[in-house]
């Protein structure tokens, strides 16, 4: 029986932080981290990198000492990833701003649009729609992260949730005052394109409901091993034949409904970032399933069936 | 045996045939860098070697001869992989470059002598009409301009993309869009110095790609081609600052380009606002183009030399 001595350096300075003894062979990183951040309170399990070396990528939790590839001393290498704060609070965040902020645009707050257009409302019932539609969306986004999502990683950085409160509640504002408006003007086929894109918002929504419901129930028992989903009876769900991240398929689609209800440029643009960056998130997901799973359905594109 | 090594827990064995008869049980002696393992003989006499089979044990002098052979590998692989396929176009693209660099060459040529003769003889009243005389010259080389993309595009020419791209969008906006649409602007002075600073550089640019082309170098050119941008470029830049500042109440005013409510798009464009932000935009380009001209210019020039004393 040997016990292991671990010391852990500064991944910048390789200056010599803690000197741990008699670590048990069997222990975790989740330990080791437990007893780093007891002799560094500031510096809470969340926020520590343990890494082999100073450059490479952060060792998981449950990583086990005695099978890593060190001696009976092992060197570590520690990284502060600064202050964090949990997806669960950024979510919340992120999306009641849009929520409350479109309201104040819908109800024509009297530092809007001016004293002369105060609380006045639209003539054109989409207008009405809109509000409604938007509403539901971000509600809804509000219930899948209360109740449905589960998340892998616990936190993230402080600095993200400035970065990205900015960019949701930036573009739910610009989007709203036009929407809003008092020279706003409906779509130009009328009654026949709002239909049509209420339609496609509806089944947008609910298929993307069905994918997030479909990937909580993979990880059920809080377990964090990744499985490959699959189809369930849920039509819905049939998308998962094609793609790999149906969830953000049927996200774009929600916003091209909205952009065709609206008929405006700044939802259009919204879109367009949208898809962009869940292009780039699916495109990660995808890479990450066919290096861990040999048996990846081979028909799957990331985001768009056969396409992208 | 089991032992933790480099690369964590693994079992280790080998064997060797001795010479001749050794004791069955080796000393083991296990240090934190080592293993020690002590074989004692049967009987106590020199061996000649220490196995029975006559394969050397590797030593100094045989790692050296398999690196030479490496070496060697290497090159005759290089020799193999260096026969480049001629290219039958060669001489076409040359040409084509050489009469591209001397057709901006002399446009821009002729720019410069206009207005140089021009602001002796009429001094500043020249920078008034400086727009009505020399667009149209300029039009044309800077529309040729576009072709240096291309030829980046196609690898005809070696110089990257990007820096290319965004120089001639930048100038082009101020010519044709900027410039050419207002007519208010395009009796400015700032005008006379927009074309001046940018035909000096070409001045010296265009000739300098012509040689390079032919493969003379002509060391003058060389350091006149990347030193004069250094007060140049920054000038120039300036000059465009001015431009797009005199235009933005211009813009403001007339609603060019610009688009209102009510609209079936649902947005507005306020053109003077984007200017302004082309206005950072155009700040932070220079800033990040002059980085790279000044590393250009130190390959390019070279160390310089001392002077012995």
């Amino acid at each position: 029986f040997v016990s292991y001595q671990v010391e852990i350096l500064d991944w910048k300075t390789k200056k010599q932080l803690c000197f741990l003894d008699k670590v048990e062979p069997n222990a975790t990183i989740r330990e080791i981290g437990l007893m780093f951040h007891k002799l560094y309170p500031r510096w809470y399990p969340a926020r520590q990198s343990i890494k082999l070396d100073p450059k490479g990528k952060s060792l998981r939790d449950e990583e086990i000492l005695q099978h890593l590839p060190v001696g009976t001393t092992a060197t570590l290498y520690f990284k502060d990833l600064g202050p964090q704060i949990g997806w669960t609070t950024v979510f919340l965040i992120e999306y009641t701003g849009p929520l409350f902020i479109y309201f104040l645009f819908y109800f024509r707050m009297p530092f809007v649009y001016g004293l002369d257009e105060r609380f006045t409302s639209s003539p054109h019932p989409v207008v009405n729609l809109a509000c409604i539609c938007h509403s539901f969306h971000y509600i809804k986004r509000l219930i899948e992260t209360i109740f449905v999502h589960r998340f892998s990683h616990g936190t993230m950085p402080l600095r993200n949730i400035v970065k990205n409160c900015l960019y949701y509640w930036g573009f739910a504002a610009w989007l709203a005052y036009y929407i809003n408006h008092p020279l706003y003007t409906p779509p130009s086929y009328g009654k026949k394109q709002i239909n049509f894109a209420v339609i496609m918002f509806l089944l947008c929504e609910a298929g993307n409901f069905s994918i997030h419901v479909a990937l909580s129930d993979l990880r059920r028992n809080g377990s964090k091993i990744r499985k490959i989903p699959y189809p369930t009876k849920n039509p819905f769900t049939w998308l998962f034949f094609f793609v790999s991240c149906p969830n953000y398929t049927y996200e774009v689609g929600t916003w091209i409904s909205f952009t065709i209800m609206t008929q405006c440029v700044p939802v259009g643009l919204f879109t367009l970032l949208c898809f962009i960056q869940m292009t780039i998130w699916a495109k990660d997901k995808h890479c990450t399933y066919l290096r861990e799973f040999k048996d990846y359905p081979s028909l799957r594109m990331p985001i768009i069936p056969f396409l992208l | 045996a089991q032992g933790h090594g480099a690369k964590g827990d693994n079992i280790y064995e080998f064997q060797i045939e001795f010479l001749e008869p050794v004791e069955p049980k080796p000393v083991y002696k296990v240090t934190q860098r080592q293993l020690n393992i002590t074989v004692q003989k049967k009987e106590s006499n020199w061996w000649e070697r220490l196995t029975k089979q006559e394969k050397r044990w590797l030593d100094e002098s045989d790692a050296e001869m398999e690196l030479k052979e490496k070496e060697e590998e290497k090159i005759n692989k290089m020799k193999i992989e260096s026969r480049v396929p001629k290219d039958p176009f060669k001489h076409l693209k040359k040409g084509y470059l050489i009469m591209y660099n001397l057709v901006q060459f002399l446009g821009f040529s002729w720019i410069f002598v206009n207005m140089t003769v021009r602001l002796f003889i009429l001094g500043k009243d020249s920078f008034y009409d400086t727009f009505h005389t020399i667009a149209d010259m300029m039009y044309f080389c800077q529309t040729l301009a576009l072709m240096e993309i291309v030829n980046s595009l196609i690898g005809l020419v070696r110089s990257p993309l990007i820096p290319a791209v965004v120089q001639i969008f930048g100038r082009n906006f101020i010519l044709f869009v900027v410039l050419g649409s207002l007519e208010e602007m395009q009796s400015k002075p700032v005008v006379f110095f927009i074309f001046y600073f940018w035909s000096i550089i070409e001045l010296f640019r265009y000739p300098y790609y012509m040689l390079s082309c032919i493969g003379i170098e002509w060391k003058p050119l060389t350091w006149l081609r990347y030193t004069t941008w250094i007060p140049l470029y920054p000038l120039g830049a300036l000059a465009e600052a001015v431009c797009i500042v005199q235009s933005i109440p211009i813009f403001s005013e007339t609603g060019k380009f610009s688009l209102g409510l009510p609209n079936p798009l649902n947005v507005t464009i306020q053109f003077s606002f984007l200017l302004q932000i082309y206005l950072i935009a155009l700040f932070l380009g220079v800033f990040v183009n002059f980085r790279h001209l000044y590393k250009q210019r130190k390959q390019h020039l070279g160390p310089k030399k001392r002077k012995m004393k």
